[in-house]
């Protein structure tokens, strides 16, 4: 595929082609934090951002959501599918959260389909862009997922200096660019890709040891350090669970979600609504009468853990990209990467 | 085509069976869709009533003309609901799910099923089934545990079970009210092994009810000689979607919906006991 290189200070050029065809959605700071965003003008970019909050996941598989509505009409319901057909771009997201949504991609595609994300999916455009200083909890070189990409995209953006390296990855992406007056990049162009992404993987500092992982976490379902996750804390300073979730929220692979009704006032429509779920909170292995098949706290960081380390039912499609933003919202200091090197005896509490 | 949009369902027939649970007769209204459908024994459906939610329940029988029988306890939102409806209403439907019971590795075998409460719901579909193809299985040993006898689900159909040939019921309550009548033996359905007719040789274990009725009964199994191998169970959990996406009915590196119900005990063994 075709590269090209664009200063800098001509990026406005480029987000403006990107606007002609799409709503476009980037890293944008308005706090302390970055965020993904609409974009509707350059200045509103960020692109030298570490971590946003939340992952892009929220564009395809949305915090809360409604199927369908229903609704009744001559003592019979009639449904409606309610589906979002809206054409997206998003503009500067990280090699980790382009590995997550490949991940959701086949998780979601798997044995059955899932129309809403696949229909989401379908109408984005993905304009990545490889990781020149990571965030103080990523460990994505650990993981395979990066900091650089080389899959997944359809437009990637390298910051070389003052200009960007300019990959085209799909159709869809040389389509974006053509109309654009882009030089094209030079060999000198790609040895500074090279460099810099060099310099870049020596900067991360935190690791996880990922050889046969699923595998001994699977061996080792009655460890004691979930009870010190759960009960005792003390996991590399960390305190007891509190079971609230955050980290699922902010995981751009958890993908676990409830399903509930709402009704209008007049009880004659309603619609079927789905919002994301966490394997953290008690009421998720709750069936009839009571049961509860996750009761203990220790129960359900460690599901959690298993999933993230690809030894539960998810397996790889919900495992770890190691972007390290549970270890950032983590009230009680649980760290994964440090849960691993317990398990696998390296490391004693 | 959208996996999550339930179908309508016509509820055509409702046969009272205890105090708080109704066997259903269902058809789809859609009468192309109810010719395509077959399901096995021991799948279940995703019902769902527009403004209450859904729920995934298991399947008690299927007849000639497509229609399926449900059983249902009253015991959430959903059920509760669904108990309150007449004949002639409607409910949505989609499925069926999961794999059913593993009735072509039964062929040949003597089949004991041991089950408890609600259990016998997903395995009544097999007694009839072995029922009308009699010649391709062995002997049929049914341990029926309840609370008591007036909890017993498809009490009508007892005496049918007994005249099926080679066929023994063994019942077991756990408290027998004092003006009863019935000949129910007080106990567990695992007080109920010592007098059983099945040997382990050549023979398949078809396991159902509340969890931890199923892990000891699987493991007294295991003391008088029955292999992991030779023992299915099949298992409850919460779901919200019946296709293995919505997470919640996850055990191990499976999901309950998709890859079960039904498990095979030396598959799953790992993560039913310590939990």
């Amino acid at each position: 595929m075709n590269s090209y290189i664009i200063e800098k200070k001509d990026m406005n050029i480029l987000l403006d082609r990107f606007l002609e065809d799409y709503k476009v959605f980037g890293p944008t700071r308005p706090g302390a934090d970055s965020t993904f965003d609409e974009i509707t003008s350059i200045k509103q970019l960020h692109l030298d951002y570490t971590s946003t909050v939340l992952p892009p996941k929220k564009f395809f598989h949305p915090p809360k959501e409604t199927l369908f509505s229903f609704e009744l009409k001559n003592d019979k319901f009639t449904t409606k599918e309610s589906i979002q057909d809206e054409k997206i771009l998003i503009l500067g997201i990280h090699p980790c959260d382009v590995h997550a949504i490949l991940k959701l991609d086949k998780f979601f595609s798997a044995d059955f389909n899932d129309t809403y994300y696949q229909n989401r999916r379908k109408n984005t455009v993905l304009v990545a862009i490889n990781c020149v200083e990571p965030s103080e909890h990523s460990f994505c070189s650990s993981m395979g997922t990066g900091p650089y990409l080389d899959e997944g995209y359809d437009i990637l953006l390298t910051d070389i200096g003052t200009k960007y390296l300019v990959e085209i990855g799909s159709k869809t992406g040389q389509k974006l660019v053509e109309g654009v007056n882009l030089r094209k990049a030079t060999e000198t162009d790609f040895h500074e890709k090279e460099r810099r992404l060099k310099l870049m993987e020596k900067k991360i500092k935190k690791f996880m040891n990922t050889t046969w992982l699923p595998r001994i976490v699977r061996e080792n379902l009655d460890h004691e350090v979930w009870l010190d996750l759960g009960e005792h804390g003390g996991v590399d300073g960390s305190f007891p669970c509190l079971s609230c979730g955050s980290c699922s929220l902010v995981c751009p692979t958890c993908y676990c979600y409830d399903v509930y009704d709402t009704t209008d006032l007049s009880l004659m429509s309603g619609t079927r609504n789905r919002e994301l779920d966490s394997c953290q909170l008690l009421e998720y292995g709750e069936v009839a009468l009571g049961g509860n098949f996750r009761r203990d706290r220790k129960d359900r960081i460690r599901h959690w853990m298993l999933c993230k380390f690809g030894a539960a039912a998810g397996g790889k499609n919900s495992s770890c990209v190691g972007c390290g933003r549970c270890i950032r919202v983590c009230p009680s200091k649980i760290d994964l990467t440090e849960v691993a090197k317990v398990i696998r005896g390296g490391k004693q509490r | 085509m959208n996996e999550y949009s339930p179908n309508l369902a016509v509820i055509k027939k409702i046969r009272k069976e205890t105090h708080d649970t109704n066997t259903y007769t269902l058809e789809f209204s859609d009468k192309k869709l109810q010719k395509s459908f077959s399901p096995a024994p021991g799948q279940f459906m995703m019902l769902s009533l527009f403004g209450i939610g859904e729920s995934a329940i298991s399947l008690s029988g299927t007849s000639n003309n497509g229609s399926v029988t449900t059983t249902i306890r009253n015991v959430g939102s959903v059920t509760n609901a669904v108990l309150r409806l007449k004949e002639g209403d409607f409910i949505g439907m989609r499925g069926p799910y999961g794999n059913g019971w593993p009735l072509e590795r039964a062929e040949g075998k003597n089949v004991l099923i041991v089950v408890g409460g609600m259990g016998i719901v997903p395995l009544r579909g097999v007694v009839n089934y072995i029922k009308n193809n009699r010649k391709k299985f062995g002997d049929l040993e049914i341990i029926y545990g309840a609370r008591t006898p007036d909890d017993m689900l498809f009490r009508y159909e007892f005496e049918k079970w007994k005249q099926i040939k080679n066929t023994r019921l063994d019942l077991t309550v756990d408290e027998l009210p004092i003006e009863t009548t019935s000949k129910c033996k007080i106990g567990l359905v695992t007080s109920c092994f010592p007098s059983m007719k099945t040997h382990h040789k050549n023979a398949i274990v078809l396991v159902c009810g509340p969890e931890i009725m199923m892990r000891y009964a699987a493991k007294c199994l295991e003391t008088i000689g029955f292999k992991d191998r030779q023992i299915y169970l099949s298992l409850e959990r919460r779901m919200k979607c019946g296709i293995g996406k919505c997470g919640h009915c996850q055990i191990g590196l499976k999901y309950v919906c998709k890859d079960g119900p039904v498990f095979n005990y030396a598959d799953i063994k790992p993560f039913i006991h310590p939990l």
